[in-house]
Parts: structure tokens; sequence; C-alpha cells
């Protein structure tokens, strides 16, 4: 089994570093934001915005480097690559969790830098906090690889992959407290989305790593609640979706 | 002339085919502006009506998204062995690119179009000339872009240099520009990049012409100026360089 699965994680970390023009333009962003956008915002805000995006902007990464596994598989999928996986002498078990598990470790491996940024830039946290939130951050990474994984496989098409990520990126980052609070959330949206902000686990993320680093919001029980929850319902989901797509997708 | 108008109906007919990009990006200017900008908005507080200034530029900024897609699909022509059939129509290479480029514009005007209106009706014209003079001057911003986009696709010829620079130019010219926020706000070294910015200038020229307060906003001469060179830079460059790349054929 662990043979198995560590092999399908060494393909995709092979293959995720093929995508290097992908992850050039993804740290772009993310240092256009924070070095920019966030630099500016600081002087109409009336706090320090650069250091409240710092960790947001960490879970924006996260998102975007683990979901690019699920473009790789879309295209797999597309190309008739389903037939040589399913061939493999592989278990779908296997194959579906060292996928799954490549995918939380791609998102790592892009974000593990920008957390280290943002302790630069806030504070640095103890051993132990610095542990939670990498677990924090790998919960995440896994749960968005397996719906970005489920949905290439589902949706087959690459337009209609894309455009349904577009809708996922869309809702869960601005429906996060990414780039503000959820107070300012709430003065603004009705309360199904408030509550979807809420449970939100790019909000989960990004409010325990303030909570770590700068002590605002509070880590409590309820933020871990919330981040297992949702990140367990995407893992659980994504995997039982792939294994019924791959195997339908070679019909 | 009727060359260039066939040109321009092709290209407007393929940007129609793609309706679910269409789609996504009517879709992320409106949660843009209904999420994020009055979010953003309630926590600035040094400036007022600070959501209009973001909205407008907004505006301007997915239009902007909208031209550079002309070098996308130029790019992907090339990829798919698209450029034997073009260069064996009956058009010179200076009626090819010019009717892209100017189908760029007009996609991104045709695009924008009800966003701009339903705008432009919520918030009120108060000086209809200077409303149309900003319309021109916006067209011949997305004609620029789309001059820009397909001179660097033609001049790069490779996929991925493509993909990287346009992620980072549309990360940059975004976000070094007075699209988001004024340069008054801006730390010096960003104020000083923003000045050579053609973003900075149709954001502000737009703004200027729905009588946004003039305090934020860029010379509306100044920016006149450098829209009409921006525009025939990257259009003379793109004439050139596309007409040199199209010979022999396929990129590969």
């Amino acid at each position: 089994m662990i043979h198995g699965v560590v092999a399908v994680i060494e393909h995709d970390l092979r293959v995720f570093f093929k995508y290097k023009f992908t992850l050039a333009g993804l740290i772009s962003m993310n240092l256009a934001d924070l070095l920019i956008m966030a630099v500016v915002y600081t002087r109409m805000v009336s706090f320090n915005y650069f250091q409240f995006l710092a960790p947001g902007v960490t879970a924006t990464g996260l998102f975007a480097a683990a979901f690019v596994i699920g473009r790789e598989v879309n295209m797999e999928t597309r190309r008739g690559y389903n037939e040589y996986l399913l061939s493999l002498p592989l278990r779908r078990a296997e194959l579906v969790f060292g996928r799954m598990t490549a995918g939380g470790i791609r998102g790592m491996i892009y974000a593990t830098p920008l957390l280290i940024l943002a302790m630069f830039i806030l504070k640095f946290p103890t051993a132990t906090q610095f542990g939670l939130m990498l677990f924090a951050m790998y919960l995440l990474s896994m749960g968005i690889s397996g719906l970005a994984i489920s949905l290439a496989v589902a949706l087959r098409s690459f337009e209609r992959f894309t455009t349904a990520r577009s809708l996922l990126y869309l809702f869960l980052i601005f429906c996060s407290t990414v780039f503000y609070p959820l107070t300012i959330l709430q003065q603004i949206l009705p309360g199904s989305l408030i509550l979807f902000a809420q449970f939100n686990p790019l909000s989960a993320v990004a409010d325990l790593i303030r909570g770590y680093l700068i002590g605002i919001p509070p880590v409590t029980g309820q933020s871990w609640t919330g981040l297992v929850s949702f990140s367990g319902a995407f893992i659980v989901a994504g995997a039982g979706l792939y294994r019924i797509a791959i195997e339908r997708s070679v019909r | 002339m009727t060359k260039i108008l066939l040109v321009i109906e092709r290209d407007l007919r393929s940007l129609m085919m793609q309706k679910s990009i269409l789609m996504m990006r009517w879709f992320y200017a409106i949660v843009q502006i209904g999420i994020f900008g009055l979010a953003i908005s309630r926590l600035v507080t040094a400036m007022q009506d600070y959501y209009t200034y973001y909205a407008m530029g907004v505006i301007v900024m997915t239009m902007y998204s909208v031209a550079i897609f002309t070098g996308y699909e130029i790019y992907d022509e090339a990829d798919e062995g698209y450029t034997e059939y073009l260069l064996s129509i009956p058009l010179t290479r200076q009626e090819l690119v010019l009717g892209r480029s100017l189908a760029g514009g007009i996609r991104s005007m045709v695009f924008m179009a009800p966003i701009i209106a339903g705008f432009m009706l919520l918030i009120g014209i108060v000086d209809p000339v200077r409303v149309a003079i900003a319309l021109v001057a916006l067209f011949g911003f997305t004609f620029g872009v789309s001059g820009l986009s397909i001179t660097l696709a033609v001049g790069l010829r490779s996929g991925d240099k493509f993909d990287i620079i346009m992620g980072a130019l549309d990360a940059f010219i975004v976000r070094l520009s007075s699209a988001l926020y004024p340069q008054a706000f801006m730390p010096k070294p960003i104020a000083i990049l923003s000045e050579f910015n053609p973003l900075t200038y149709a954001s502000d020229f737009f703004r200027w012409s729905l009588n946004f307060n003039t305090r934020f906003l860029a010379n509306p001469v100044t920016a006149l100026i450098v829209l009409v060179i921006f525009l025939t830079t990257f259009n003379v460059a793109g004439v050139l360089i596309y007409e040199r790349s199209l010979e022999g054929g396929t990129w590969r």
C-alpha cells in the first residue's frame, strides 16, 4: 500500500515542478497583492492592512497551488490517460490517496515560503504553533486537492472545469476573511453568505495563522472544528468522487 | 477597409462563441464591485466615495483583461497550425493585424457595454460630451492593449513565456496603476512606476469623464496624450512584428 502511494506522490511532485510558469504567475500575483496592494491600502485604512493581509495571502497561495492538480487530472481525463493510470499495478485506493496526498504536499511546498514571509512580517511563533499552522495548511491543501480532482474528472470539458474553478475561486476567496475581517462581511452580505464565510476553510486557515502570529482573532476550538469538518468533507467527497469518476471516464 | 471589417467580424464572432468565459468575466467584475469593493470601501477612511472610485477602476481593468485575450487567441492559432490558413487569405499583413487589434478594442467595449451603461445609469451622467470623449479614449486604450498583446504573443513565440509574462503583467500592471487606488496614497516608488502605466491614465480619464473628484486623478490632457502614444506605439510594433512572424507559417 505504502509503496504504491509513494510512487504516485513522487510522480505528481515531479510533474508539479514542470509547471514552473504557472507557479511563477502565481508567485507574481501573491507578491503583488502583498507588496504593492496591501502597502497602498495600509495608507488608506485605519489599521496595518499589510500585516492583516500577509496570512490571507498564504491561504490564497495555498488554495491556488493545491488546485493545480485539478488542471492536470482534467487534461489526463480528456486525453485518455486514465486508461493508463487504471492499468498500473496499483489499487484504486492507492491511486486516489496518493494523488490527494500529493496535491496537499504541492500546496504546502508553494505556501510554506509565504507562511515564513508572514512570520517575518508579523512575529515568529513557538515550534508548537508553527507545527499547528502547518497542519492546518495541510488539511486545507488536501481538501482543496480533493475538490479539484473530483471536479476535474466529473466535468471533463476544460472550459467547464475552468468555469467551475473560477466560480469556486470567487466564492471561496471573496466570501472569506482573507481580504477583510468578518465584521465587515457581516455588514454587506446576506445571512447565508456570512455563514459560508464563517465556515469557509480559507477563512479558517487565514484566521488561524493570524491568531497564532498576532493573537487576533484568538484561536478557539471552533476555529479548528470548522477547518477539520470542512476539509474533512472535501477530502472524503473528493476521494469518493475521484474513485467513481476515474472508472466511469474510461467506459 | 472591407477586409479589415471582415477580420473584425470574425473576431467578434469568435468571442461570442466563448460564452462561459464571457459570463465568468462579467461575474468576476460584478463580484469585485459587489463584494470586494463594498467591503474594502468600508475599511477605507482616507477618502470619501472610495466605492465609486473603485468601481470605475474595475470597469477599466476588466476592459484591459478582455483586450489582452486577443494575444492568447493568436498564440492558440499558431500552436494549432492555423497560421497557414491565415497566410492563404487574400489580406495584407497590415489589414490582418490592424483588424485584429481593432477587434480587440471593439470586443472590450461590446463586452463591458452593459456594465458601463448600468453603472452610468446608477451614478447619473453630468456631462455627456465628456463621457463620449472618455468612451472614445477607452476604445483607444483597449485598441492599444490588443496591439501590446499581439506584439508579445508573436514576439515571444512561446506559450509558456507568453503565459508567464501576461500573468506577471496582469498582476503588476493592475496593482502598479491607479485602477484600484489613487496615486496620492501610493508610496513614492510605486507612484513613480504608476506614472508610466497606461492603465493609470485610462482609469483616471474615465473617472474624470464621470465627474469624480479631480484631486485624486491624473491630469486629463496628459492622460489623453499618453493614451494616444500608447495605442500608436503598440499597434505599429504589432503590425511590424506580426508581419514578420507570420512568414514561414507555424511557430513550431
